[in-house]
């Protein structure tokens, strides 16, 4: 039996490497996305006060540091049993549509869209920011101006750009600032057209290449997403919606529930555990989070363009339910108008100006469960406290968690399509990459901050021995 | 003349925050609608997005090099930092003088159209400490008077 081994090279912070095993035929048996990565983060807050969690759990992440500070702020909520006044949600949702923004542009311009607009088999020395800036500055300079708007409002609330500090157990600690509304304002609508003009481009983007979306990481799994009492995306609070593959509603509960729902299953080559839903049992329990899922859950959208755009995707399908891995990035873009749109909504109401932000309480209760919708997915913090509000346990699942499954599934697929024999295709790394980068993962951002992640191929033979190296 | 004046580092690996200690130090100190002073932890095209709106820009980095001298202050013009010149610490791939070309490309009016840097020399910048070394450190006064020197003779 032959055994393929694709190791990032250089700036391995996500630690992560895939192997893919050949059966005696010479065709893929099974693909890993090792993920030897391990923080230990539960275990460094126990013993702290929940109090510090929205300042300590945000360190999880760079890129959405402001998910997990929100999701450990929800569990503090729940610790001191208060409810948050009007303007503090707003003002929580504020920071975290403009996450979405940031999150998502980053993304897409930054490290999707060079391998969707130059082409999978372009040379990685063009394919990637740089490349895009030198030959599409007008599409560049909107990545770059949608990615800084969010940025800013991140600041404007939480002092820092990337680890906020705004949002503390029963509201947040500073208001918003009238100049700083105003500037918002001034933006807006240049930002849902930037947003609007990535929607178009993804949009015809697969129009023009359906076959290729069509065909690329193309598998079923149910999909776990937030809704609101209307049924649409919703990305801040609201009801834990699962449907399978075919549509069918499985579960629309609160989420405090989640232990009700899923089971992770701990696999001895990969440190991070894969959850599954509980009543399917693993793998076929297995279900997909983020922008895909969470279009595939819901019924609609809160605002007005972005559920024009809503519609359309769901027409993609015939059941509603969108499977392909590379349509992720459509429905990414379709969430980062539905935010920009969100934001102008929080921004024109002066109640977000309000200084009534805070609700203190003196009590204490033993457990606190935040659930929210991280950009990459469904991301839950779950505390478990003594009488002074000393941690005894903590259990965050994250986003990139949730995909999992799904991650492997899609490299297999790709692994099949260009491993045929024992024959290895070129373009293999390229595609692989391409597949890893719908989820979005951390893993992701970490290993190739310009878009480019360099992978190593190794095929050993039966013995052992290397047979083939193939780098990128 | 609207002026960003941005330390660059991080403050828990030793001598590299040199340049926010100095940003720290020169909040309360220059007191100019014009003038913002702030600290940043970022790579090149992060960078980018801050410095974005203003006219000029003065940078405070540290600079490590088999060539520097370790503590001392250099004053450093943007295309002294072009590929083959010792770089500026800046972390992850694109570098200031790439950035900054980038930018030009991009948004060729909101840049700033002028760029001084000023760089401390240091040997080492991977422990994790809070404490800077004591050469390094001795260089935060010095860089705040040539910084107030510098804003003063434009503004």
């Amino acid at each position: 039996m032959s055994k393929i081994t694709i190791e990032p090279i250089t700036r391995i912070e996500g630690h992560g490497k895939v192997t893919i095993q050949l059966d005696d035929r010479g065709n893929p048996e099974t693909a890993r996305l090792h993920v030897t990565q391990v923080r230990g983060f539960e275990k460094f807050c126990e013993g702290r006060l929940f109090w510090e969690m929205p300042v300590i759990t945000p360190r999880i992440c760079g890129i959405c540091p402001v998910s997990h500070h929100l999701a450990s702020a929800k569990a503090g909520d729940m610790i001191l049993g208060v409810k948050l006044t009007p303007t503090a949600e707003m003002l929580r949702r504020l920071i975290h549509l403009a996450q979405y923004v940031q999150s998502h542009a980053l993304h897409f311009f930054y490290l999707a869209s060079p391998d969707l607009l130059f082409g999978m088999e372009a040379d990685p020395a063009r394919r990637n920011i740089i490349g895009l800036i030198a030959e599409m500055p007008e599409l560049a300079k909107r990545g770059v101006k949608l990615r800084a708007f969010g940025q800013k409002i991140i600041e404007a609330l939480g002092d820092k750009r990337v680890h906020p500090n705004a949002a503390i157990p029963g509201g947040m600690n500073k208001a918003l600032e009238v100049a700083k509304r105003d500037e918002i304002l001034r933006e807006i609508d240049d930002i849902v057209a930037d947003a609007q003009f990535a929607v178009n481009l993804i949009k015809n983007y697969c129009a023009e290449h359906s076959g290729e979306a069509q065909k690329f990481a193309n598998f079923d799994t149910s999909y776990l997403g937030l809704v609101d009492g209307q049924g649409n995306v919703e990305y801040y609070d609201g009801k834990l919606r699962l449907k399978d593959s075919k549509g069918f509603l499985l579960e629309d509960v609160d989420p405090q529930n989640y232990l009700n729902l899923i089971e992770e299953k701990v696999e001895d080559w990969s440190y991070l555990k894969f959850p599954y839903y509980k009543k399917f049992g693993y793998p076929q329990g297995a279900y997909r989070v983020g922008p895909l899922a969470r279009l595939n859950v819901a019924d609609g959208m809160s605002t007005e363009l972005a559920n024009k755009e809503f519609a359309a995707f769901k027409k993609l399908s015939r059941s509603g339910i969108v499977t392909g891995s590379l349509y992720y990035h459509y429905a990414r873009m379709i969430e980062m108008l539905n935010a920009a749109e969100g934001i102008r909504e929080l921004v024109q109401n002066e109640q977000i100006l309000g200084k009534d932000i805070w609700v203190n309480s003196k009590e204490i209760r033993g457990e606190g469960i935040g659930v929210i919708e991280a950009p990459r997915g469904v991301l839950i913090h779950h505390y478990w406290v003594d009488q002074s509000g000393k941690m005894l346990k903590a259990n965050l699942i994250v986003a990139t968690g949730h995909n999992n499954w799904a991650m492997n599934r899609a490299i297999f697929d790709v692994a099949k399509e260009y491993i045929k024999d024992g024959k290895v295709s070129e373009g293999i790394l390229n595609r692989v990459e391409v597949a890893i980068r719908c989820y979005d993962p951390c893993l992701s951002c970490s290993t190739h901050a310009l878009g480019q992640m360099p992978l190593e191929i190794i095929v050993y033979n039966a013995d052992g021995g290397v047979h083939q190296v193939l780098r990128s | 003349m609207k002026t960003l004046v941005l330390g660059i580092g991080n403050p828990i690996l030793g001598d590299d925050g040199i340049g926010v200690r100095v940003a720290e130090a020169l909040t309360h100190r220059i007191d100019d609608g014009d003038i913002k002073v702030r600290t940043a932890n970022t790579d090149g095209l992060g960078l980018l997005e801050l410095i974005l709106g203003y006219d000029r820009l003065i940078l405070v980095d540290a600079l490590m090099s088999e060539s520097v001298e370790v503590g001392k202050v250099y004053r450093l013009k943007l295309e002294a930092i072009e590929p083959s010149a010792p770089s500026v610490s800046l972390t992850h791939h694109v570098n200031l003088a790439t950035a900054v070309e980038l930018g030009r490309k991009l948004f060729l009016e909101e840049m700033p159209k002028e760029i001084v840097i000023f760089a401390v020399g240091v040997k080492e910048i991977s422990q994790i400490t809070e404490e800077m070394t004591a050469e390094v450190g001795s260089a935060v006064p010095e860089v705040c008077e040539l910084i107030l020197k510098e804003v003063a003779t434009f503004t």
